[in-house]
């Protein structure tokens, strides 16, 4: 023996911490390589295998018969343990990981064969797939996207990843392997353990960000079109708007379109687990629901309470119109003030820059140049009762908001407020038995490599398997 | 080696505060401590300032005449059904002092000025005395843009058209002796109505020579008030309260104040007699009329409403800061134990 090479591949810095945490998210993590020995190896130094896992799986078979029967026996393995209280196989008790190799996964993504294996697969916490090729990375997100209502993400850096980049989301790692997989890709970055930014951070934000914005802007929606519905029970339903038309015109464009932008793109959350946004929790069918009756209770809120008070005459005889459009927009202001749960500088200059500018607005419309097309506005606002009436009618949709939110927290604590994070799950483990570098390495190759003989091994490394199927191995 | 580096520091997003979403900022936590005070303080102040309100609607006084006619006993049943210049008169009686200045108003009830078609049937052109729009008025009057013979009507519309033409005079019985009470009908109108909405081309006939009075009014234009040139054609103060429409179906407008003479402080308690000049039909749609007499505060006209909505909402919000109260102490005493 004049000497030994040995080619390292290191891991990334914080692959395994990335992994555990995503994994913790209930985000389910299948690794696709054409690595061959060294896949399972890789697995363990990155923590998705685990040394305290129930049982793993390997399929590994040549022909359809075969990976047909031990796909069979690993599914009946599955189900014979106790299942969970939803009986899906996905949330079975016990952990398990399925190990499979390229030429077994050609037969078990045949068409007969694809739902068993999907179902068997989701049952295990990890899935390696080992020596697939680019087509085989493709077909297997593909597979995903079909049978189970999951987003799936893909992340990979070399050129036989652009295919499988096709998934829901795309990320693309630009390193030593070239730029091929950044260019086919929805987002892109150099380390892996940004992942896990993109995802429990931007992705979370974005997600929330998103739910709060489409609530809000039906909300806003609502609260002004429905005063026009009950006005109608006054003016004979002959569709007469209650607001000025330059009001309706720009109540979108300018006066609360800049509040929403802000609540759109600066809004954050401090804690909140991932669940919501895999739930679906925060923009359904219910939050929708209770949006719009938002909407509808404000409507109600602005319209009557300045019928009520307008009813009798002011000193001025008459009700002038305009009062409606500074109620509006002044109290849906409020409650943007309200609702925004994040206030930066720009949200603030937002906000107050609407107001002021309705209010800037509404004075020059209103002034005497351009008075032969408006009516009057600043006879209202120098009237004491036209101020009073907003702050009611503001407090009055403020007020129930808040209290109701306050003892939401108190009676329906979120998960938030009781999950406490213990440090044992997320801190790295104690040491593996394995090791952190991914060496191809059993017993009895020593043998191999002292006999001279030129040989590639083309399958897994896992100590057991290699003693039970050592003859088949070598070509 | 070099060149990479060269393109990541390009490539490389800014790392400021805000494209790094780093900006500081605030978030309203809903903690016990800040809601519940504040809520007790807006309770309070929302409180005070409804009592302030309802102990000066209360000082406001009000007096309300309907003189529709629908009762057979009513003295102006008679006018009901006459389609001739019809008159009728109406005492009532003044307990106290009605502290002046006092408003005259006219109320209709069942009456949409807020109609749609209805309120945008004028000729905004024509009444700022554009002289084109006298000989063509513009389609959104119709069908009162042109009287039966083709001609052009002025000022053309169905809001103009309908204009409230009842008229009123209050005496004042003082031993016997009926008292005219003067009447002041100068700036009852929005003062951009009157100054800038609402021009009078020069008012010599010939212009208006060419056009027709409206169909349902008994006088044209330029002679609403052949006294006084600064209240006669479009700027006639009681046409521009008319023309500015009313908000609600149930309304009243302004037509005199009570500010001259020995009324200036306002009605001393005594009997009075109103004489109506009742022209205007309201009964086909089951309206009413009525006269109403009023004084003002700060606060405009007497308006109960704000005073005890406010002291509503202020006392909810008293006593949602106290439920609040009991529901945190309770939970927080539960999760202690």
């Amino acid at each position: 023996l004049l000497g030994a090479t040995a080619i390292e591949d290191k891991l990334q810095e914080g692959v395994p911490e990335t992994i555990a945490l995503l994994s913790l998210a209930n985000i389910k993590i299948w690794v696709l390589t054409g690595d061959k020995q060294t896949a399972v190896n890789i697995g363990y130094s990155c923590k998705m295998l685990t040394d305290d896992m129930t049982e793993v799986f390997i399929i590994g078979g040549h022909t359809v018969q075969s990976v047909r029967q031990e796909l069979g026996s690993k599914q009946l393995h599955c189900s014979s343990l106790p299942p969970s209280a939803s009986g899906d196989m996905d949330s079975i008790s016990g952990e398990f990981a399925l190990i499979i190799s390229g030429h077994s996964l050609a037969h078990a993504l045949e068409a007969d064969m694809e739902a068993e294996f999907v179902s068997t697969a989701c049952a295990c916490k990890a899935v390696i797939c080992c020596r697939v090729t680019p087509l085989q990375k493709a077909q297997v997100v593909e597979l995903i996207k079909k049978h189970k209502k999951a987003v799936t993400l893909a992340i990979g850096d070399g050129a036989n990843d652009v295919s499988m980049i096709k998934a829901h989301i795309g990320v693309g790692i630009s390193g030593q392997e070239g730029i091929q997989a950044v260019l086919a890709s929805d987002y892109s970055f150099a380390q892996f353990r940004f992942l896990q930014r993109l995802l429990l951070v931007h992705g979370r934000w974005s997600y929330l960000r998103m739910c709060r914005f489409l609530c809000y802007f039906f909300y806003k929606n609502f609260a002004f079109t429905m005063v026009h519905f009950w006005f109608g029970f006054f003016c004979g339903f002959s569709a007469q708007t209650v607001y000025d038309q330059f009001f309706i015109t720009l109540y979108n464009i300018v006066y609360t379109s800049l509040p929403v932008l802000a609540m759109g793109v600066f809004d954050q959350v401090i804690t909140e687990l991932y669940e919501p946004g895999q739930l679906n929790l925060l923009f359904n069918k219910k939050e929708f629901f209770i949006c719009i009756t938002q909407g509808i209770y404000t409507s109600v809120v602005l319209f009557f309470v300045p019928y009520a008070v307008l009813s009798d005459a002011t000193q001025s005889n008459g009700v002038p119109l305009a009062d409606y459009q500074t109620f509006a927009v002044t109290t849906a202001t409020a409650l943007v003030i309200v609702v925004t749960g994040f206030w930066t500088v720009f949200n603030h200059m937002f906000v107050w820059g609407s107001v002021g500018s309705y209010f800037t607005i509404m004075f020059a419309l209103h002034s005497q140049t351009l008075f032969r097309i408006f009516p009057n506005a600043q006879n209202t606002l120098l009237q004491p009762v036209v101020w009073l009436t907003i702050a009611l009618a503001t407090a009055v949709c403020v007020v129930p908001v808040l209290a109701f939110r306050f003892l939401k927290l108190d009676l329906k604590p979120q998960l938030s407020d009781t999950v406490s994070v213990s440090e044992g799950r997320l801190g790295a483990r104690g040491g593996s038995r394995r090791s952190g570098y991914a060496f191809s390495h059993q017993e009895g190759f020593g043998e191999l490599i002292t006999s001279g003989k030129n040989m590639r091994l083309s399958s897994l490394a896992l100590a057991n398997f290699a003693s039970k199927h050592s003859s088949s191995w070598i070509e | 080696m070099v060149k990479e580096e060269q393109e990541e520091s390009s490539n490389r997003p800014d790392n400021t505060a805000f494209t790094q979403q780093r900006l500081p900022a605030w978030q309203p936590i809903l903690s016990a401590s800040i809601v519940i005070p504040m809520f007790l303080l807006i309770g309070a102040a929302f409180i005070g300032v409804g009592v302030a309100l309802f102990i000066t609607s209360r000082d406001i006084q009000l007096q309300e005449l309907d003189y529709t006619g629908d009762d057979s006993e009513h003295p102006c049943f008679k006018c009901r059904t006459n389609t001739e210049k019809c008159t009728c008169s109406m005492t009532f009686s003044i307990p106290t002092l009605f502290k002046g200045p006092v408003f005259f108003y006219y109320g209709l009830t069942n009456y949409f000025q807020n109609q749609r078609k209805y309120g945008a049937s004028k000729d905004d052109n024509q009444l700022y005395g554009d002289l084109d729009y006298f000989t063509n008025p513009s389609t959104d009057c119709d069908p009162y843009t042109r009287d039966s013979k083709n001609m052009p009507i002025v000022p053309c519309g169905a809001l103009a058209n309908s204009m409230f033409n009842d008229s009123f005079s209050l005496s004042h019985t003082v031993n016997g002796v009926q008292k005219i009470v003067p009447l002041d009908g100068k700036g009852i109108a929005w003062w951009t109505d009157y100054n800038i909405k609402y021009r009078n081309p020069t008012l010599n006939s010939v212009f208006f020579s060419g056009t027709k009075k409206p169909t349902n009014w008994p006088k044209p234009i330029y002679e609403l008030d052949t006294t006084d040139v600064y209240n006669n054609g479009f700027i006639n103060q009681d046409f521009l309260v008319w023309m500015r429409r009313a908000a609600l179906p149930d309304f009243r407008k302004l037509y005199r104040r009570i500010t001259h003479d020995d009324y200036a402080d306002g009605l001393p308690a005594g009997n009075y007699t109103l004489t109506i000049a009742y022209n205007y039909p309201v009964h086909s749609f089951n309206g009413k009329k009525k006269v109403v007499l009023s004084n003002v505060s700060w606060m405009g006209g007497k308006n109960d409403f704000l005073g005890i909505a406010y002291i509503v909402v202020g006392s909810m919000c008293v006593v949602m800061s106290v439920v609040m109260l009991i529901v945190y102490a309770r939970f927080k005493f539960a999760e202690d134990v």
